[in-house]
């Protein structure tokens, strides 16, 4: 089959999509779409975040509808508050559509100024991690799953990978450990390696803070993603939480990393798009119709199996590397081996551990 | 009537009738104005941080409470991460500013000083390169060159000598600072070194006085208002930076200006980031004034100024 061949097939699955969908979106949006913006902007991360996106969902839907996609690289942390001023000012927002950790996104659907998005025709029949926890409707729509795993260099472990994550403490490690620099990623994880259990989260995380106190003493860096690359591409350390993806990317860019889950378990979270307020109208319905082309099967098969991440539409297989691995959740077992918080937990106790994460990190 | 002549008179005019001669008393207050409005801009924005660090944030909206409260204020005094990281933000920019000063001088006084072209020009060439690189960009250089695997360690192995710790501390973060600001102070410097009339020097020297004497008696004096105002540039330009700190600190040695970043962005509470800021910009204004009231603002050589 030649390229042109297999567009033209995308774009009639894509018109059909669209025909039905727009049915379903009751008769003015049909009116609106007849206005197609010139380019839709979706923010997102970069690298192979931003690759993997523009892969398996920008690029497809462009070549669908014709509507250029751009994607603005801003810190999700930095574009939060850019929309929430947007809003409450009446403004129209920088961006179209918001690729955004679902605690962020909770925490922007809280505060009022999402889209609801319940109207989309490629909701139905997907898995219920796709539905936020806590919150009526879609003011966001969860797209993968993702794992923070324990990643590692396999030359620093020549006896096989942690099978802890007290191997942290271990003082060969000294500065050689590597934790987000927030502490996103390892607070219930912390609590169980500090001897406490997961359902200490979050009433009691005093064996979380004592497990912090132990490895501050092993001067741990603390970053973000990009930096956990070049940490282990440097050689400047042994051991990092982080998610698979960065530590995938970083394998497949020829980088000595491999990745695994330990005993304590690996906290597994959630990503989602959702659509800001205050848009013109032709532009918010586009915006929606492109948050629904990412959930299309299309879409997800691509996107996530470049991401190397579980994605919920339901019955795609995961990529052949993946197969089998701890940091690919597929099946209620798998992800019961891992930890998930539930969104409304997190989003109440993140600036509480947040703050008690810096004491003893920055005290 | 030439041509320029007629030019020239209809310029006149138009300025006449732009800027009447009753108005004249207010010329200096126009060339003032953009500096005003620029300032005006700026305490504006610095009155609405007032006013938002005066509100708690509510979790449940994540939105400001309508209710003024000292709830900011007070988390600042409450968590001791935050004393720990103010201080050492102030201990950072004492010993970046003292540093920096300690090379800028040297080298202010070389560059305008010699008579060798050359030197000049390679002096003038190092002073600006940096210019062109900016912080971030060079913050990452750092990370090469000083890197477990980087261009000293490489060397020091080489050598048969153990790989170091360049980087990720205290220390890496003020090296990174003082190559930072070290061009800033020069440029600072380099003026108040220029004004002072070479005949000085030769006057002392030839009254006796050793190179040293001349030195502590004639120059450093003379140059004291370029120092003041170099060191109150790096040490307030230190205080606010954000990102020698993230990069080469390595996460655990912030300053003040990525705990008001936390606060903003991380944690979505615009109140607190706004309180910690204004905490910064009241110490950083505290402190600058106390220098002024120890040095005198004619240091700087402000006309009239009491010194």
């Amino acid at each position: 089959m030649t390229i042109h061949a297999t567009l033209s097939t995308g774009r009639r699955r894509f018109l059909q999509w669209g025909a039905a969908g727009a049915g379903a979106m009751a008769l003015p949006g049909l009116a609106r779409a007849q206005d197609k913006p010139s380019e839709i902007i979706v923010r997102a991360w970069g690298g192979a975040w931003g690759e993997s996106l523009k892969a398996g969902v920008a690029d497809p839907f462009t070549a669908a509808t014709g509507i250029d996609v751009r994607l603005d690289f801003t810190e999700d942390n930095e574009i939060k508050p850019k929309l929430w001023a947007a809003v409450d000012q009446g403004r129209i927002p920088p961006i179209h559509v918001n690729w955004d950790t679902t605690t962020n996104a909770t925490i922007s659907a809280l505060r009022g100024v999402t889209v609801d998005l319940s109207d989309l025709p490629n909701l139905e029949g997907l898995l219920p991690l796709a539905k936020p926890t806590g919150l009526d409707g879609y003011p966001l729509v969860n797209t993968y799953a993702y794992v923070y795993v324990c990643a590692y260099r396999p030359e620093a472990f020549p006896d096989g990978p942690p099978q802890s994550w007290t191997v942290m403490l271990d003082p060969k490690f000294k500065g050689r450990v590597a934790l987000y620099d927030d502490g996103i990623g390892f607070n219930p994880i912390a609590v169980i390696a500090g001897g406490g259990t997961f359902d200490d989260v979050p009433d009691n995380m005093e064996p979380g803070y004592a497990f912090y106190r132990k490895l501050k003493e092993n001067q741990p860096l603390l970053g973000e993603d990009a930096d956990f690359t070049t940490w282990f591409q440097n050689g400047e350390i042994d051991l990092a939480c982080t998610i698979s993806v960065n530590a995938r990317a970083a394998r497949q860019s020829g980088i000595a990393v491999e990745w695994t889950v330990p005993a304590e378990g690996c906290k597994v979270d959630t990503d989602g798009l959702w659509v800001p307020k205050g848009l013109p109208e032709n532009e918010e319905y586009w915006a929606k119709q492109f948050v629904n082309f990412a959930l299309s099967e299309q879409a997800q098969a691509k996107w996530c199996s470049l991401l190397g991440l579980p994605p919920v539409y339901p019955g795609l297989a995961p990529p052949e590397d993946l197969v089998g691995d701890p940091s690919y959740p597929t099946t209620p077992e798998d992800f019961a081996r891992l930890v998930s918080v539930p969104s409304p937990v997190l989003v109440e106790n993140q600036p509480i551990w947040f703050a008690r994460f810096s004491e003893i990190f920055q005290g | 009537m030439p041509l320029t002549w007629r030019f020239l008179d209809t310029i006149e005019a138009l300025v006449a009738a732009l800027w009447p001669a009753r108005w004249r008393g207010a010329t200096g207050w126009a060339f003032l104005m953009p500096a005003l409005l620029l300032v005006g801009v700026l305490v504006i924005g610095l009155g609405y941080m007032l006013e938002y660090s005066l509100h708690e944030l509510n979790l449940a909206t994540y939105r400001l409470r309508d209710e003024y409260a000292l709830t900011n204020y007070a988390t600042f005094l409450n968590r001791p991460v935050y004393g720990t990281v103010l201080w050492r933000t102030v201990l950072g920019s004492v010993l970046v500013t003292g540093i920096t000063l300690l090379l800028a001088f040297p080298y202010a006084y070389v560059l305008v000083r010699t008579r060798v072209p050359w030197v000049r020009k390679a002096l003038l060439v190092t002073l600006f390169l940096p210019f062109f690189i900016g912080q971030v960009v060079r913050a990452y250089g750092w990370l090469i060159v000083l890197g477990r695997e980087g261009l000293v360690n490489s060397l020091l192995t080489g050598l048969g000598l153990p790989a170091q710790d360049l980087l990720f501390h205290f220390p890496a973060v003020i090296f990174g600072l003082v190559q930072y600001m070290l061009p800033f102070a020069i440029l600072l410097i380099v003026p108040a070194i220029t004004a002072i009339p070479e005949d000085m020097e030769r006057a002392s020297e030839s009254l006796g006085a050793p190179w040293p004497a001349t030195f502590r008696h004639v120059v450093l004096p003379m140059a004291w208002p370029g120092l003041i105002g170099a060191g109150v540039v790096v040490f307030t330009l230190t205080m606010t930076d954000f990102a020698m700190p993230e990069i080469l600190g390595g996460g655990t040695t912030d300053f003040f200006a990525s705990a008001i970043y936390d606060s903003f962005f991380q944690i979505s509470n615009p109140g607190l980031g706004a309180a910690l800021s204004m905490v910064l910009v009241t110490l950083g204004s505290l402190i600058v004034a106390a220098v002024f009231a120890l040095a005198g603002p004619g240091t700087l050589g402000i006309r009239g100024a009491r010194t």
